[in-house]
């Protein structure tokens, strides 16, 4: 071994094995966990999830919300960074720093500021019944609507960011180009703008949809324990009834969840530098 | 056309940045509950706020493990950063893969692995504890940012201090650190936000009367309806909105998100 070699490997030592050791080697045993029973290795934790109705219900709806979270935010995205870049460089500025800022403040603080507009007596049902829109006020807190509103606005940021900077790669003619050819506007979003960004929507579609399948904040707040989520449920059964085998269970669902998305995102990234 | 556009922004914007206006003024309320538009303004909440014990010491050790964790993170991480980029280290893809595997696994399994199987069997604090995994949760970060300001850094700068006779230790820190700076500032920044907003990973790393910030508002809001929450948030959104302008006057913080 040469004496760059042993350098190189001395100064990368101590952060590796800090994240082996401190990090990988308990979450590593965490995750076997889920894979014993008392009678030692065997599938029994997951099969007893997936049979328990509630269980199921959870995960459904987890997969459920982080789904259409993602595909409501893609298409509010796509119309936001259009609109954005066809403003002057100084509002664009100004508007990506409004995109940015809610990302740097504090999950909490963002999702109890849903819990002061939807609840009970809160803005939006004040605003509703001074208008006489409705007699009752509407019960949306600690529904799945609340949980859906939280989410969208904590990731939308996510989306568009990444859908703005591959739409400013986009050529410049393109658009009027299919404009003067007669194209439609759908007909230019489908056959061209969409095409040619897919590399952000990709990006923005996996920060939103594993966002929202691994939050906690969101759904604790919003949803409460009427609407629970993976990671709610998670918490719900080690505090309350130290249910190990579940939680490991929901671990494994998670992480997978998780690496699967994250090997997608390398996998694109990877074929589009062998593409150039 | 134009006109649709501009007004679809606007409501986007609204719908981003509005919860914070009416969460200020939720905290600025001088009734007795949480409500909007709020009964009468005054700052008795904001006052409440610093009043309340527990959040004067959760807000103590957030900011201690945010500046301490970051720091940690950093210590490991520039190193581990310069050795991917200047030296053929073998294995180097497979070492970077285990440097950002915390960015890749949800933060609450990082806290329930940590109780069970390091805090439990070695009797470690819980304070120590919420240090390694924010710190663990850190590194990841100080790796990308530090790496990409050395990968705008021409290598030969380097090589030329040394045959102008410097040692490489010299050279790294009279010639690269301060180049590297403005990255590691960032990351600094970049990293105290993350460990001061997480929650996840530090819900199950609490004890009796050790929680961080976050997770004791959680605890709170559950047993109090009060405007106290509000004027907290209220106050947190301005401590970021001031370090995020802060730091991108100083450095262009946006050229590292």
């Amino acid at each position: 071994m040469t004496d760059t070699r042993r350098a190189g490997l001395m100064l990368i030592a101590p952060a590796t094995l800090f994240i082996l050791v401190g990090f990988l080697l308990p979450v590593g045993v965490l995750l076997s966990g889920a894979f014993r029973t008392d009678a030692g290795w065997s599938l029994g934790n997951f099969v007893e999830f997936f049979t328990t109705p509630l269980y199921l219900d959870v995960f459904f709806r987890t997969f459920r919300l982080g789904l259409t979270v993602t595909a409501v935010a893609a298409v509010l995205g796509y119309i936001t960074a259009i609109a954005i870049t066809e403003t002057s460089p100084s509002w664009r500025g100004r508007l990506v720093a409004l995109l940015v800022l809610p990302l740097m403040i504090s999950p909490v603080a963002r999702t109890y500021a849903w819990l002061v507009i939807l609840g009970r007596t809160g803005f939006l049902n004040t605003a509703l019944q001074t208008v006489g829109l409705t007699d009752e006020p509407l019960r949306i807190l600690f529904t799945e609507t609340a949980v859906f509103i939280g989410l969208i606005q904590l990731f939308f940021p996510l989306m568009v960011l990444p859908l703005l900077s591959s739409l400013e790669n986009l050529p410049r003619d393109v658009i009027p180009a299919g404009r003067v050819l007669g194209a439609s506007w759908f007909a230019i979003f489908w056959r061209v703008i969409l095409p040619l960004t897919r590399e952000g929507l990709v990006v923005g579609g996996t920060l939103t949809f594993v966002g929202s399948l691994t939050a906690y904040v969101t759904p604790a707040i919003l949803g409460g324990s009427k609407v629970l989520m993976l990671e709610t449920l998670l918490y719900q059964r080690v505090s309350v009834a130290n249910d190990y085998a579940s939680a490991g269970v929901i671990a494994v669902i998670l992480i997978a969840m998780s690496i699967a998305t994250n090997f997608l995102l390398k996998r694109i990234a990877t074929t589009r530098r062998a593409a150039r | 056309m134009k006109l649709a556009g501009h007004l679809f922004l606007a409501a986007v914007m609204l719908f981003l940045i509005g919860p914070f206006v009416i969460i200020c003024f939720a905290g600025l309320s001088a009734g007795e509950s949480l409500a909007f538009p709020p009964e009468g303004l005054s700052l008795r909440w904001v006052i409440r706020v610093f009043e309340i014990e527990s959040f004067r010491s959760s807000f103590a050790l957030s900011l201690a493990l945010g500046i301490g964790a970051t720091l940690f993170a950093l210590i490991l991480g520039i190193p581990a950063a310069y050795a991917l980029a200047r030296y053929d280290v073998p294995g180097g893809e497979a070492i970077r893969n285990v440097l950002t595997a915390p960015i890749i696994v949800p933060g609450i399994i990082v806290g329930l692995a940590l109780l069970r199987h390091l805090v439990i069997p070695s009797g470690l604090g819980v304070r120590l504890a919420l240090f390694l995994a924010h710190s663990a949760l850190l590194i990841p970060y100080a790796v990308r940012v530090v790496s990409a300001s050395l990968e705008n850094l021409r290598p030969d700068i380097e090589e030329a201090a040394i045959l102008l006779g410097t040692s490489r230790i010299g050279a790294f820190l009279r010639v690269t650190l301060p180049n590297i700076r403005n990255g590691i500032m960032a990351a600094f920044i970049i990293g105290f936000i993350t460990s001061f907003n997480e929650v996840p990973a530090s819900l199950f790393l609490t004890g009796p009367g050790v929680a961080t910030l976050p997770v004791d508002m959680l605890l709170y809001m559950e047993f109090n309806f009060d405007p106290s929450i509000a004027a907290l948030s209220g106050l947190l959104a301005l401590m970021s909105l001031t370090v995020v302008l802060v730091a991108e006057r100083l450095l262009g913080l946006s050229h590292y998100v």
